[in-house]
């Protein structure tokens, strides 16, 4: 039987979070639908990308603890994440599709498969889930409407699109107004109530060239509980092959 | 018995040297690291202490053997991969294990640190690994784990099981061996594996109490193993033992001879697997894959047996001597496999996945004579057919759920334990379900599994927790308690002792184990 980490998956949220800062375009009246396209655009308009990150899980007891790893993403749904530190470390997860998860566990140098109703575990006891990250293609699960705007940001109010699979029913996203990042969202439980925010911040210019925000900050709101994540390094179209994305080479990369 | 005897433990400077090496090494890695050669040398590891206390003192040689320490060991592994491309990689993983009992009962023997603090190495993995477009080749050291299911894969038989240490039931005996990967199309794996040399599986130390005589504490017979026989054979044995008074019987260490394969190619084993992937539209995603073994079944058969009745050279007139020769044996078999996982698209739904593997083993006969000073006895040479050749199937199949995002199960039916094999024992049917429960951000984690013969109601219980007291750094503290009566239910039948009731199972534990890893 084996360690149940195996069914946590990829933070692709951390994906979604990466702003693109230069990206300077005109905002004057866009629809919501529009800013929220072009806020995809800007967190996943790459052939692929590839992260390394400390995952710090902060406790209400201001006890920590982290995690790296390392995550590669090829167009929208194939990602393979290697934890490179801490008891995890060897163990290594492929998304292929909702329904097609694999994971290596070391112990048992074994590959297994892993069902979808994983998707809904904490990710190394960190207050992501996999459906936080999975979420990557919202214009596709959520009609949008205004909700409000300041300086900086627009304020969308998005709500799951009948039919859809998502694990919040409302979401709130903040987007900047300069270049469409995706600075913040809220989520709203079925009840209504806010679950959880995420914060994203703090802009650094990667050795590849791009300038991204370098810290993401998701927060429970129901019990003050938060995880860090820190994007030590990003790199993007570094034309990563299909083949890296395959059990394959889940077991050659062990 | 300690661990230690069963693993032997050579000089110890030998270890020293092969872990240093592997050190040494890892050194390499540091220093390639100027250079630049990080990407192309990973280093890995743990340390693990591992103290065990009998709870029960009623499951060893003799009543009244327990409550004691069972085990105080220390694990050093060590795993350094070298990557010089992407097309090529090395792996080199060993084990040093201090077993932390004194073995020294020799003043001759308290000059030497062997017995006073036994060892050993193991090396897990030494391969070779080399890839092309559509094909992967390794050679070498390694282990094979096929099939879909949670630890029953009646579809893996490559590699033989390691049982030496029961809580680490995962664990198989690594062999020498040449895998061949082929990767067509996206839909479709071939893999084939040749493992010239058979390997049998490590068992258990208290295997021996399997085949052990039951004396009471001042020495008096009081039961035998009932061998694989029919009940007339074995009323006959009783009254050829019930003719003796109990104490006048004097049981020497029995000779358990195992047959050993020939290393010859035909003694080889090779197996073949065809895996296929779908995807089912809205539905999910299925695998599933066919595959055929042909080797040996990798736990001991009994074979033949004899008892040699002999007048006593030690206790004096009236009094015998009784000596026990067994033979077991590795039976040949043909096995055809089948797997499958399915993972629905909803996540409302639980993971799917079961193996089922058909055997076509070689007919055991088994064969047994009572002797009387060396002489056999008259009418008491008897045999009887062990392993049929009539094709027996194994199988597991099961789900799981991951209910909150603490609380997760996992169930399997599973028909035919690892060490079965449609000998006098039978196939037995059991079920294993596992759940795990998980709080504090994963720091404290409580997991409960049992394994359940719901033929003869006995079983094994496993509750656990585990405290990740820092990143890389687990503290464990756990149960392992055997349920079922120690005595057969029907004393005159082979399949008539309790799956996990029985001595041979092992003992009943407390367990505290320290883990760091890196």
């Amino acid at each position: 039987m084996k360690n149940s980490v195996w069914k946590t998956t990829v933070p692709a949220v951390a994906l979604a979070v990466l702003v693109a800062l230069p990206a300077a375009l005109s905002a004057k009246d866009l629809t919501a639908t529009e800013i929220l396209r072009k806020m995809q655009e800007t967190i996943s308009g790459f052939k692929d990308q590839t992260m390394d990150i400390t995952m710090t899980v902060k406790g209400v007891d201001a006890s920590k603890k982290s995690y790296d790893f390392t995550i590669a993403q090829k167009g929208a749904n194939k990602r393979l994440i290697r934890f490179t530190s801490g008891e995890m470390k060897g163990m290594a997860t492929l998304v292929e599709s909702r329904s097609r998860v694999h994971v290596y566990l070391p112990g048992m140098n074994k590959v297994r498969r892993v069902a979808s109703h994983a998707m809904n575990q904490s990710f190394a006891g960190s207050d992501f889930t996999t459906d936080d990250m999975a979420s990557l293609d919202w214009p596709a699960l959520y009609d949008v409407e205004p909700l409000k705007d300041d300086e900086n940001h627009w304020y969308l109010n998005c709500t799951a699109k009948k039919g859809k699979k998502t694990t919040y029913s409302r979401v709130v996203m903040k987007v900047n107004k300069k270049g469409f990042a995706q600075d913040g969202i809220e989520y709203y439980a079925g009840d209504g109530k806010l679950a959880k925010t995420m914060e994203n911040g703090q802009p650094k210019k990667y050795p590849a060239g791009l300038t991204r925000n370098s810290k993401v900050l998701m927060t429970d709101a129901r019990t003050g509980h938060s995880t860090q994540l820190d994007i030590r390094d990003f790199r993007v179209n570094e034309d990563l092959p299909d083949s890296m994305f395959t059990v394959r080479e889940l077991q050659w990369g062990q | 018995m300690t661990g230690a005897t069963m693993g032997g433990h050579g000089g110890r400077a030998r270890h020293l040297c092969a872990l240093i090496l592997l050190v040494g090494l890892s050194h390499v890695g540091a220093a390639a690291h100027a250079a630049d050669w990080t990407d192309k040398i990973k280093f890995s590891g743990h340390v693990q202490s591992d103290i065990r206390f009998m709870i029960e003192d009623y499951r060893g040689a003799v009543p009244g053997d327990g409550y004691k320490f069972e085990m105080n060991r220390n694990d050093v592994e060590l795993k350094l991969k070298i990557i010089p491309n992407r097309s090529v990689q090395a792996v080199v993983s060993g084990r040093l294990r201090f077993y932390g009992f004194n073995e020294a009962a020799q003043l001759t023997e308290l000059v030497g640190r062997d017995k006073i603090d036994p060892h050993d190495l193991q090396l897990n993995e030494a391969y070779l690994a080399v890839r092309g477009k559509i094909w992967d080749l390794k050679v070498g050291r390694m282990v094979q784990t096929w099939g879909t299911a949670d630890m029953f894969n009646p579809t893996s038989n490559l590699s033989s099981y390691d049982f030496s240490d029961p809580l680490d039931y995962m664990a198989k005996v690594p062999n020498q061996m040449v895998e061949f990967d082929l990767y067509p199309t996206d839909w479709l794996t071939i893999k084939a594996v040749w493992v010239p040399l058979f390997k049998p599986s490590l068992l258990p130390p208290s295997t021996y109490l399997g085949f052990a005589v039951e004396t009471s504490r001042d020495g008096c017979f009081l039961n035998a193993p009932t061998p694989p026989l029919s009940r007339n054979d074995i009323d006959t044995l009783e009254t050829v033992f019930n003719q003796y008074d109990p104490c006048s019987l004097n049981f020497l260490t029995p000779d358990m001879a195992v047959v050993i394969p020939e290393f010859s190619i035909a003694n080889s084993q090779a197996a073949i697997k065809t895996q296929f992937r779908f995807a089912l539209g809205d539905v999910g995603d299925l695998d599933f894959s066919f595959s055929y073994y042909y080797g040996r079944f990798s736990f001991p058969i009994a074979y033949t047996a004899a008892a040699d009745l002999m007048d006593s050279a030690t206790l004096g007139p009236g009094n015998l001597d009784v000596m026990y020769n067994v033979e077991l044996m590795y039976p040949r078999m043909h096995v055809a496999g089948f797997d499958f996982s399915f993972s629905a698209a909803s996540d409302k739904v639980p993971g799917l996945f079961g193996e089922l593997a058909v055997t076509f083993p070689e007919e055991v006969i088994f064969g047994l004579a009572v002797l009387r000073n060396d002489v056999i006895l008259d009418n008491l040479q008897m045999s009887s057919v062990n392993v049929p050749t009539t094709p027996f199937v194994k199988a597991t199949v099961g789900l799981d759920y991951t209910f909150t995002k603490w609380l997760y199960v996992n169930v399997q039916y599973v028909r035919g334990f690892m060490d079965e094999f449609n000998d006098a024992y039978g196939i037995h049917n059991y079920v294993v379900p596992a759940l795990e429960m998980k709080f504090l951000d994963n720091v404290l984690q409580f997991r409960i599994a049992a394994a359940w013969n719901v033929d003869d109601l006995s079983a094994a219980m496993f509750p656990q927790m585990t405290w990740v007291a820092a990143p890389s750094v687990e503290l464990i503290l756990g149960v392992w308690v055997y349920l079922g009566d120690t005595k057969p239910r029907d004393s005159k039948s082979y399949g008539g002792r309790y799956k996990f009731g029985q001595k041979a199972a092992g003992r009943s534990v407390v367990y505290l184990k320290g883990k760091v890893s890196w």
